[in-house]
């Protein structure tokens, strides 16, 4: 589904953001990335959206190479991803429906496919009372909703959500949090950025990537047996399996 | 396709948001291209009328060829005859003495009495030829190289000068529509540059959600084309205003210059006026648009 070889990424004013990636990530999995400011969460998804080109490597998403790849087959790539972005990238003017229906108005649904995905959607992450509000008169939390309810209104095959939860306060990060790991069930991989590891459901399964100056320094599923802090289980009880090997 | 159909609705919708949030520009490009436009319409009408002007001077663009008085009668039809095949020829018919005589009254009108101090005819039969007057030179060559033509009266200056007043009426229309062409597609493409400009948040994240740029780009297409065409049919009802005034004055005061029939006029400037919109206003659009194509992923 998703493959990283030996990539790196460097950006023009000579940071280098990531350092020999090796990844694989699975149809279904559940993936968070943990790590500070800076550490490359945020280069490493866009580097699986397309938004940047590796500077060595390759990059293979859904079987493609994003690799030097044109626009407008990174395109078609990125029509099968949800995106949820840190600054989330909603439309001014709109109510928050609308927001959701530009998501998926260039897929190749039917009219009434993609109007019903989207208010399924909204009605998801519990904003149907707010679905005809403009987007500006809606909270930061329901704004974060709003940008999920847009990324699974698409049907995507992966979900990227770039710190979906920051600027949240606990109940909300929880409900976007169970939202996100929720949609694994529908055999769609989850990948989600985040500094918030103390709200990992320890009940299920999921593979945390920790990442640090630009490597991969942990990489552990853990397939949790109680509901302990995940940090305790990493150290203590998790069964841990290394990816590059037996996943 | 499918998408395309089921998207039309959103298509509109989004111009008519396009054209609200840049009003003022968009108010300014429609004026600029009305006016740019009515000048085009101008210079149609002005064109037809000369064109017009030029086509009835031509029909009157003729050479005399002087036989000898040796030839008979049927002769001179047989050589009228064959002179009628020449390239650029458009008829010849022999004129005797008698209707050239006639003529010639007919051109004196009331100082025809001079012609009356003659004891006999003073004229000689001719062959009249009509012709195009850009061949003039080919065909008095040809003349004079008949052994039975005496003499061939060219008015070669005239015909000179007409037809390099036909060449300059078509270059002068020629560089009026490129002028204006041009023109309206360089103010249709930097307000849809404008609006792509005011509307990039929105294009990007569109991107980054995998949308194709025809969907991205379909709604500014749309504004380029509803202000050039809505700028084409109101600089449309003005040069029709214009046209039937003119004709109202010109028919009154200048009554022998050739008009061309009213309704066909007006239906020629119709016809280019609305043609040329449509086809400005893909060509601004496409060209403003290509600022969309041109920035490529990855980097958005």
């Amino acid at each position: 589904m998703i493959e990283l070889k030996e990539v790196s990424l460097e950006y023009q004013n000579g940071t280098l953001a990531l350092k020999d990636i090796n990844l694989h990530i699975g149809q279904g999995e559940l993936v968070y990335i943990a790590g500070p400011s800076g550490s490359g969460k945020t280069s490493l998804l866009k580097l699986l959206m397309g938004m940047e080109n590796p500077t060595a490597g390759t990059v293979t998403v859904l079987g493609k190479s994003l690799t030097n790849a044109k626009p407008r087959k990174i395109s078609r790539i990125r029509r099968k991803i949800g995106p949820v972005f840190q600054d989330l990238k909603l439309i001014p003017g709109r109510s928050a429906l609308e927001n959701v229906l530009m998501g998926v108005r260039f897929l190749n649904f039917s009219w009434a496919k993609k109007n019903e995905n989207a208010l399924i959607a909204i009605e998801r992450v519990g904003l149907a009372h707010k679905a005809y509000s403009m987007v500006e008169n809606l909270s930061l939390g329901e704004l974060q909703r709003v940008a999920l309810a847009r990324a699974i209104a698409r049907e995507p095959k992966i979900i990227i959500a770039d710190e979906p939860t920051a600027n949240l306060d606990h109940d909300n990060a929880v409900n976007i949090f169970n939202i996100l790991s929720s949609l694994k069930n529908q055999n769609i991989t989850v990948i989600v950025a985040t500094h918030a590891t103390h709200l990992f459901d320890p009940k299920e399964n999921f593979t945390l990537i920790r990442m640090d100056q630009g490597s991969i320094s942990i990489e552990k599923r853990f397939c949790s047996n109680g509901e302990r802090d995940i940090d305790t289980q990493m150290h203590q009880r998790s069964i841990r399996v290394e990816r590059r090997g037996d996943v | 396709m499918k998408n395309f159909i089921s998207n039309i609705g959103y298509f509109f919708k989004e111009a008519r948001r396009i054209c609200r949030t840049n009003k003022l520009s968009n108010v300014f490009t429609f004026l600029g291209t009305t006016l740019v436009l009515l000048l085009l319409a101008l210079a149609v009408a002005g064109w037809s009328v000369s064109s017009r002007l030029v086509f009835m001077l031509e029909r009157e663009a003729e050479v005399s060829a002087f036989f000898h008085n040796s030839i008979s009668q049927s002769e001179a039809q047989a050589l009228a005859g064959q002179i009628a095949t020449f390239d650029g020829v458009l008829d010849a018919s022999v004129i005797d003495e008698a209707e050239a005589f006639n003529r010639m009254e007919d051109i004196l009108a009331d100082e025809a009495g001079v012609l009356e101090l003659f004891d006999e005819n003073p004229f000689e039969a001719y062959i009249e030829i009509r012709i195009k007057p850009q061949k003039v030179s080919q065909i008095v060559e040809k003349l004079n190289n008949l052994p039975q033509i005496e003499s061939v009266r060219d008015n070669k200056d005239i015909l000179d000068q007409l037809s390099s007043l036909t060449n300059a009426l078509s270059a002068i229309g020629y560089l009026v529509v490129i002028a204006v062409g041009i023109t309206t597609i360089i103010i249709i493409s930097h307000m849809i540059r404008q609006g792509i400009y005011n509307n990039r948040e929105q294009i990007n994240t569109l991107r980054l959600l995998g949308a194709p740029g025809s969907f991205i780009g379909l709604p500014f297409v749309l504004v380029g084309m509803l202000i050039t065409i809505s700028a084409g049919m109101l600089a449309l009802g003005i040069a029709l205003l214009l046209i039937l005034y003119s004709y109202g004055r010109i028919g009154s005061t200048l009554s022998f210059i050739p008009l061309p029939v009213k309704s066909e006029l007006m239906l020629i400037v119709t016809t280019v006026l609305v043609s040329v919109s449509v086809l400005l206003g893909i060509l601004g659009s496409v060209f403003g648009l290509s600022s969309i194509t041109k920035k490529s992923s990855p980097s958005s």
